[in-house]
């Protein structure tokens, strides 16, 4: 095991440094995965060029919307006051990646950049519609987080460029978010399917699904089945949602079993969405 | 690979190491420094004996490059307490009998301490105090008398909040 381990002092710098040194190099966000991976030799990059201290660690809200920076670790979205509300499934999801120990470390730019089909924080951020934003040596760009990721462990993402943050309009006040998993122990577990859902009664309907397909997904026909019927349609969604992923056998689960989850976490999550927009509402 | 200099505050002294870019925590604390009351075993984040503070937060320093920790502050099992002085969560480990073989435990008294601080004043619940140490597997005890020790030791620093050791 050996890299040069590089602490550059800007943006900038940090895609200098991976310009130089092409596929060998690797960003290093919080290393909860990247370390293991290094470890198990299943990687071996040549350059660590560290993240840290270059002002992507905030969480920031404007009248419109939400700036989670690449850097802000999952223990700052479950802690942060904003996210209450209409947005708690992003503190749902943060509150059950690893254990602490990891959530102190691990960040949002890492569970997208990652790839990972099971990743717990991506199918909330893309229920809400989130755009990433990537700094390269072509200056920014952004783009919508469900075309960035491509399967899995493949992103848009170039080789030079950083994920610099995920932002997404503030939902309405009537509107409501959740995120289930269901896994094989109630902590410190991959996913074995984890669902999704954003409500905005009578105007917009989100499901997005992970574990269940070589990416995270969306279910767009069951978003407009939700969207022209309302609760009517919840458990038909779900259904509907468990024919179109193509989830695979493996130690966690079967596909049949986690065809079952969909059809039940699609329609749980989008219930307790329903009774949320209720609940906000009385 | 050439070794750097590089800066860490542990257990509030300031030391100044040469250290190689792969490097873990761990390593530098254990096979560097000869500080093993931290803990390794599985090396993936997985079970929590190597559980250190960071800047006061619990993280796991088996996977903590010793580069991430430049400059910041690190807590061991160490800077805890000693016989004469024992922090109340050691002191309520000890009567609650929550230690069969101990390798868990600087990790389980550090994710304890990290999560208590977190919310001074406030006695946590039973499934809060749970779900707090969720990453830190204990294969002997089954759990109970740990948890139980934690919510006393809770107690006991919300009591004496004044008392040396107590403080966050």
């Amino acid at each position: 095991m050996g890299f040069a381990f590089h602490r550059p002092e800007s943006l900038d710098a940090a895609i200098g440094i991976a310009c130089e040194h092409g596929e060998t190099a690797r960003f290093l966000a919080g290393g909860t995965d990247l370390i293991v991976q290094i470890n198990r030799r299943r990687i071996a990059p040549g350059h660590l060029i560290s993240l840290a201290g270059l002002g992507l660690e905030s969480i920031d809200e404007t009248d419109r919307e939400v700036v989670l920076g690449a850097m802000a670790t999952h223990d700052a979205v479950v802690t942060h006051p904003g996210f209450g509300k209409q947005l708690v499934a992003l503190a749902e999801a943060s509150a059950v990646i690893g254990g602490r120990q990891v959530r102190n470390i691990a960040t949002v730019g890492g569970n997208i950049v990652n790839a990972s089909p099971a990743a717990d924080l991506v199918p909330v951020l893309m229920a809400l519609d989130a755009t990433v934003e990537l700094r390269g040596r072509d200056g920014t760009c952004s783009m919508p987080l469900d075309r960035f990721l491509v399967e899995r462990g493949r992103t848009e993402r170039r080789p030079d460029e950083i994920l610099t943050a995920v932002r997404f309009d503030k939902p309405p006040v009537r509107s409501a978010t959740a995120f289930l998993k269901a896994g094989r122990r109630k902590a410190m577990e991959i996913s074995v399917v984890c669902v999704a859902a954003h409500l905005v009664p009578g105007r917009k309907a989100r499901i997005a699904i992970g574990a269940a397909a070589a990416r995270t997904l969306r279910v767009p026909q069951a978003e407009a089945l939700v969207e022209a019927n309302g609760r009517a349609a919840f458990a038909e969604a779900g259904r509907l949602a468990a024919r179109q992923v193509t989830p695979i056998d493996d130690v966690r689960a079967s596909a049949r079993y986690r065809r079952l989850l969909v059809a039940t976490l699609v329609e749980r999550a989008l219930a307790a969405c329903a009774d949320r927009v209720e609940a906000g509402a009385a | 690979m050439t070794r750097r200099a590089l800066d860490l505050t542990i257990n509030g002294e300031p030391y100044e190491l040469a250290v190689e870019p792969h490097w873990t925590l761990l390593h530098v604390l254990r096979r560097e420094l000869g500080m093993t009351g931290t803990k390794e075993n599985c090396l993936e984040a997985e079970c929590g004996v190597c559980t250190v503070l960071l800047d006061g937060k619990a993280v796991n320093a088996c996977i903590l490059l010793v580069e991430q920790a430049r400059g910041r502050s690190i807590v061991t099992i160490e800077g805890l307490g000693d016989p004469e002085h024992l922090h109340p969560l050691q002191q309520a480990f000890i009567e609650h009998g929550a230690v069969q073989c101990g390798y868990c435990i600087p990790g389980m008294i550090l994710s304890a301490k990290s999560f208590l601080d977190e919310r001074p004043g406030r006695v946590p619940s039973e499934a809060e105090v749970r779900e707090a140490l969720s990453g830190t597997l204990c294969r002997c005890t089954g759990y109970q008398k740990i948890v139980d020790a934690v919510i006393a030791a809770a107690r006991q620093m919300n009591a004496w909040p004044e008392r040396p050791g107590n403080a966050p």
